[in-house]
C-alpha cells in the first residue's frame, strides 16, 4: 500500500484514534491502528474490543492496499514530522513515512490487517439527531459523579434515559448524585435506558467542537455516535442502574441562597487543610452568612464566612468538600441554591434560577 | 525541619535467636524452619547463606546443599519474645517505633540530634545497645523517607549501617537497582520490561500520565514516585487507629478450602459482634495466614462502601484468602481483622441508596441481644462446620 496527504490532516485523526487502541500491551494488534487506502480514500479503524472508532478522509492513493501499526508510535512519529505532503507506504513488514521534500525516513513494524478484530456494525436506520451542545452539556453536568469502584462496575458510567420532552442524564456513585433532564425539540423515539461508559462520553466531547449535530444510535449492547465523517461506538455496561428516583428529596424546607464564584473561591481556599482522604468540610447555615470550615488537623485549621440568603434555623452541615465543587465548577449563572431538611439527609444543590439539572449529595457525620 | 527515618532489620533473626539461646550453635550453619518432608527453610544463618541455602527454600534442597548445618524446628513464641526485647530498645530511641513485622522496624528519628546525635551517630548507639543487651546484630538503615531507609538497611548486611542524606535519593534508587526497588516484584519488572524498561534510569524518562495510562492509575503513580526516589507511602498508614481482630491456629494444618471458609465465616461473626458491641464501624477487612512452614502473608482490602454487616467481611475475607491458596499448600493460623475503625454507629459518608448489609446489621444485633440474654443463637452454617475444633483467640489492639 502507498498513499501520500498533507501530515496534519492524518495526525488530528490518528490523535483520536489512539483513545480507542489498548495501552496495555504493546505487542498485541488491538494496540495498532488500522489503515486502508483506495480510491484516494483512506479508512482509518481503531479497536480495543470495547470501544471502536472509523473515519475516512481524502488521500492520493499510490497503490491501495491496507495493513495496521503500532498507533502511539505512529501518533509519535506524526506530531514531530513538518506539515507539509507526506509519503506512506508499506514494503514487506515495514511501513515506511518519509516527507516529500526533507530527508527524514521512519519504519515501522507492521502487523497484517487480517488478523485485526472485526468493528461492529452500526445499524443503518435507528440513528437520532441531537445538538453537540445539549449532549456535551448533559455529560458536563453528569460525568464526574459517576463512580470508579470496579465492584460496582453499574455506576462506573452514566445513565442515560428517554423521557417524554428529551433525554434525561444521571450519573452517581452511591453517595452523590447528579441529573440533567433535557428538553429537546426534534422528538426521540423510545429506547430502553442504558448505561454508557464515561470514557466514550468523554471520548466523544474530545471529537467534538460543540456546534453542529451529533447522531446517535443504541442497540441493546452498543451505543454508536455519528459525528462529521467518524463513526464511534462502545459497548454499552450491563446491570442494573440503582432506582435514582427514590433518593431526589421532596419538599426540602431549608432553602439557602449563595453566591457561586464565592463558594467556589471559599471552597478553593478552605480545602487546602481538609484532611485528604475524607474531605470532609463543615458549612455553618446562619441567617447571617455560611460559614465553610475544614476540621483541625495536624496542618491547622481554615475557616471563611461567605454572605448568604437563608431565613430557618442555623444548621450544621458536613460533606465531601469534591461533592460541592465539582458541580459548582460546572453550574452557569451567579447564584446557586443549597437545600436541605436536616443534617443527616440528602442536600439538593442547583442553579437559581432553576434550570434542567441539579445534584444530590449525601452529607457526611458532623461529629 | 528534615525528616529522619530508621529502618531496623533484625539479619538472619530466627536464626540468631537460635544460636543466642545456644552458644554452641554460634559460628555454625543453622538452619530454621519446618523439618518435615514438605517443609521449607524459615530462616538461615549466614554461616548457612554460604552454602546457597535461602530462606523459603524446600528443606529438601538445603539438606542436600547443607547436609552438616544444625536443623531447627521454628519457636516462634521465644521470637517474639526476643524481638519485643529489641522494639523495647527501640523504643529508648524514638516515640514513633512502627513495628512492620517480626523483624522489622521503622522509628521516626526526625528532630532526635540534641537527644543522640547526628543520625550516624545515633545508630551506631542502636546497634550498640542491641548488641550488648541481646547479642543479636541489627542492621540500620537511615534515610529521609521510610522508602529510603528501607532499602538502605539492605546495603551492607549483615551489621549494616547505611545512610542516604537528603538529595541523594536519585543516586541511590540509581545504584540500588530497578530489581530491588521496594515494591517492585516479579509481575511488575516483567510488566516494565514488555515496554523496554529494565533500569531506573530508563523508567524515570517517562511521564507520570504516561506511566498511568500504560499500567494503571495506581501503578503508575507508585513507578512515577519510587524511580525518583520519592517514597510511596506504603507504610505511612494512621498507627492511632483501632482494630478488631480474631486468629485461630488449627490443631492439623488444614489444606482444605471450604473448611478454611468455614472457620472465616466462624470469625467474621466474632469480629462483626465485637464491633457492634463496642459500638465501632471498620473500614478495612484484613486477613492473616500463616502456612505449615511457618511463612506468614496478610492481606487487606477496603471496599468502597461501608461494611454493615459480618457477611460482608465474610465475603472479603474468603476472597482474600482464595487469591492466596495454593493446592497443597495448608494453613495452620488465618485471622479475620477489620481495621481503620471509627467509633460510633454510622459511617462517616452515608450512602444515598439503601443497603440491603445495613438491614442484616440490624438482624446481627438482635442475635447479639438475644444472646445476651442467655439464648444459644448460632448462624445454621456454621453448625455445620467441619473438621477439629480450633482455639480462637480474639484481640483488640489500639
Amino acid at each position: 500500500m502507498k498513499f501520500a496527504c498533507q501530515k496534519n490532516i492524518l495526525l488530528k485523526e490518528i490523535m483520536l484514534a489512539l483513545d480507542f487502541t489498548s495501552q496495555k500491551n504493546t505487542l498485541s494488534i488491538v494496540s495498532n491502528v488500522l489503515l486502508e487506502t483506495s480510491s484516494n480514500k483512506l479508512i482509518i479503524k481503531a479497536t480495543d474490543q470495547k470501544i471502536g472508532f472509523m473515519t475516512e478522509l481524502d488521500v492520493e492513493t499510490i497503490e491501495p492496499g491496507t495493513t495496521t501499526v503500532f498507533c502511539e508510535k505512529f501518533l509519535g512519529i506524526l506530531r514531530t514530522l513538518p506539515d507539509e505532503n507526506t509519503i506512506f507506504e508499506e514494503i514487506g513488514d515495514k511501513f515506511f513515512i518519509y516527507p516529500d521534500k526533507k530527508s527524514i525516513n521512519f519504519e515501522l513494524r507492521t502487523i497484517p490487517s487480517d488478523k485485526y478484530p472485526k468493528l461492529e456494525e452500526a445499524p443503518k436506520e435507528s440513528f437520532f439527531s441531537i445538538a453537540q451542545q445539549d449532549i456535551f452539556d448533559m455529560i458536563d453536568q453528569t460525568i464526574f459523579a459517576i463512580s470508579d469502584d470496579e465492584t460496582r462496575y453499574f455506576m462506573n458510567g452514566v445513565f442515560l434515559e428517554h423521557s417524554p420532552q428529551g433525554l434525561t442524564m444521571v450519573a452517581t456513585d452511591g453517595r452523590r448524585l447528579s441529573l440533567i433532564n433535557r428538553q429537546l425539540e426534534e422528538s426521540i423515539s423510545a429506547f430502553e435506558p442504558v448505561i454508557i461508559p464515561a470514557k466514550f462520553l468523554s471520548l466523544l466531547k474530545k471529537a467534538g467542537s460543540g456546534e453542529g449535530t451529533i447522531f446517535l444510535a443504541i442497540t441493546d449492547s452498543i451505543i454508536f455516535a455519528r459525528l462529521n465523517h467518524q463513526l464511534m461506538y462502545s459497548n454499552l455496561i450491563k446491570g442494573q442502574f440503582p432506582n435514582y428516583r427514590r433518593v431526589i428529596p421532596a419538599n426540602q424546607t431549608n432553602i439557602c441562597k449563595v453566591s457561586i464564584t464565592e463558594m467556589n473561591e471559599a471552597l478553593k481556599r478552605v480545602s487546602l487543610l481538609v484532611e485528604n482522604k475524607a474531605k470532609r468540610i463543615y458549612l455553618d447555615i446562619e441567617a447571617g452568612g455560611v460559614t465553610i470550615s475544614s476540621e483541625e488537623s495536624d496542618f491547622g485549621q481554615a475557616k471563611e464566612i461567605i454572605p448568604c440568603d437563608y431565613l430557618g434555623d442555623s444548621c450544621r452541615l458536613a460533606m465531601n468538600y469534591s461533592y460541592l465543587s465539582s458541580p459548582l465548577r460546572v453550574m452557569d449563572g451567579e447564584f446557586f441554591l443549597i437545600c436541605f431538611t436536616e443534617s443527616n439527609r440528602a442536600v439538593t444543590v442547583k442553579p437559581d434560577p432553576e434550570k434542567d439539572y441539579f445534584h444530590i449529595i449525601m452529607p457526611m457525620q458532623v461529629d | 525541619m528534615e525528616t529522619v527515618f530508621f529502618h531496623v532489620d533484625m539479619d538472619a533473626f530466627f536464626a540468631s535467636v537460635e544460636q543466642m539461646d545456644h552458644p554452641e550453635h554460634r559460628g555454625k550453619p543453622l538452619i530454621v524452619g519446618g523439618l518435615g518432608n514438605r517443609g521449607v527453610v524459615s530462616a538461615c544463618s549466614y554461616e548457612a547463606r554460604a552454602f546457597g541455602v535461602h530462606s523459603a527454600m524446600p528443606m529438601f534442597q538445603a539438606r542436600k546443599l547443607c547436609p552438616q548445618a544444625i536443623y531447627v524446628q521454628g519457636r516462634m513464641h521465644r521470637y517474639h519474645e526476643v524481638s519485643k526485647t529489641i522494639l523495647s530498645i527501640l523504643a529508648t530511641f524514638s516515640p514513633a517505633v512502627q513495628q512492620i513485622s517480626i523483624d522489622e522496624a521503622f522509628l521516626d528519628m526526625t528532630g532526635t540530634e540534641r537527644l543522640f546525635g547526628k543520625p550516624r551517630v545515633a545508630a551506631q548507639l542502636l546497634k550498640q545497645k542491641v548488641r550488648e543487651e541481646t547479642s543479636l546484630v541489627i542492621s540500620v538503615g537511615i534515610g529521609p523517607s521510610r522508602f529510603i531507609a528501607k532499602m538502605a538497611s539492605d546495603y551492607g548486611k549483615p551489621d549494616g549501617l547505611c545512610r542516604v542524606a537528603p538529595g541523594k535519593e536519585l543516586a541511590f534508587v540509581d545504584v540500588v537497582g530497578l530489581k530491588k526497588l521496594w515494591g517492585l516484584g516479579e509481575s511488575s519488572l516483567s510488566a516494565l520490561a514488555r515496554h523496554h524498561i529494565t533500569n531506573v534510569a530508563q523508567l524515570r524518562e517517562y511521564g507520570k500520565e504516561y506511566l498511568q495510562r500504560t499500567f494503571g492509575v495506581a501503578a503508575g503513580e507508585y513507578f512515577y514516585q519510587v524511580c525518583r526516589g520519592i517514597d510511596p507511602g506504603i507504610y505511612s498508614g494512621d498507627s492511632k487507629s483501632h482494630s478488631i481482630s480474631t486468629e485461630c491456629t488449627f490443631p492439623v494444618d488444614i489444606a482444605d478450602q471450604d473448611i478454611l471458609h468455614q472457620y472465616l465465616l466462624r470469625m467474621s461473626h466474632e469480629v462483626m459482634f465485637r464491633s457492634i458491641e463496642e459500638k465501632v464501624m471498620g473500614k478495612t477487612v484484613g486477613i492473616k495466614i500463616r502456612y505449615a512452614d511457618f511463612t506468614t502473608t496478610s492481606a487487606q482490602e477496603t471496599p468502597d462502601k461501608p461494611i454493615y454487616s459480618a457477611e460482608e467481611i465474610y465475603q472479603t475475607a474468603c476472597r482474600l484468602l482464595d487469591q492466596r491458596l495454593t493446592t497443597g499448600r495448608s494453613i495452620r493460623l488465618i485471622g479475620v481483622g477489620l481495621y481503620q475503625t471509627r467509633i460510633g454507629e454510622a459511617p462517616l459518608q452515608e450512602e444515598l441508596f439503601e443497603d440491603n448489609f445495613k438491614r442484616k446489621r440490624e438482624l446481627e444485633k438482635a442475635v447479639l441481644s438475644l444472646r445476651a440474654k442467655g439464648r444459644n443463637l448460632e448462624k445454621a452454617s456454621i453448625l455445620q462446620q467441619r473438621g477439629p475444633s480450633a482455639e480462637i483467640d480474639g484481640s483488640t489492639h489500639s
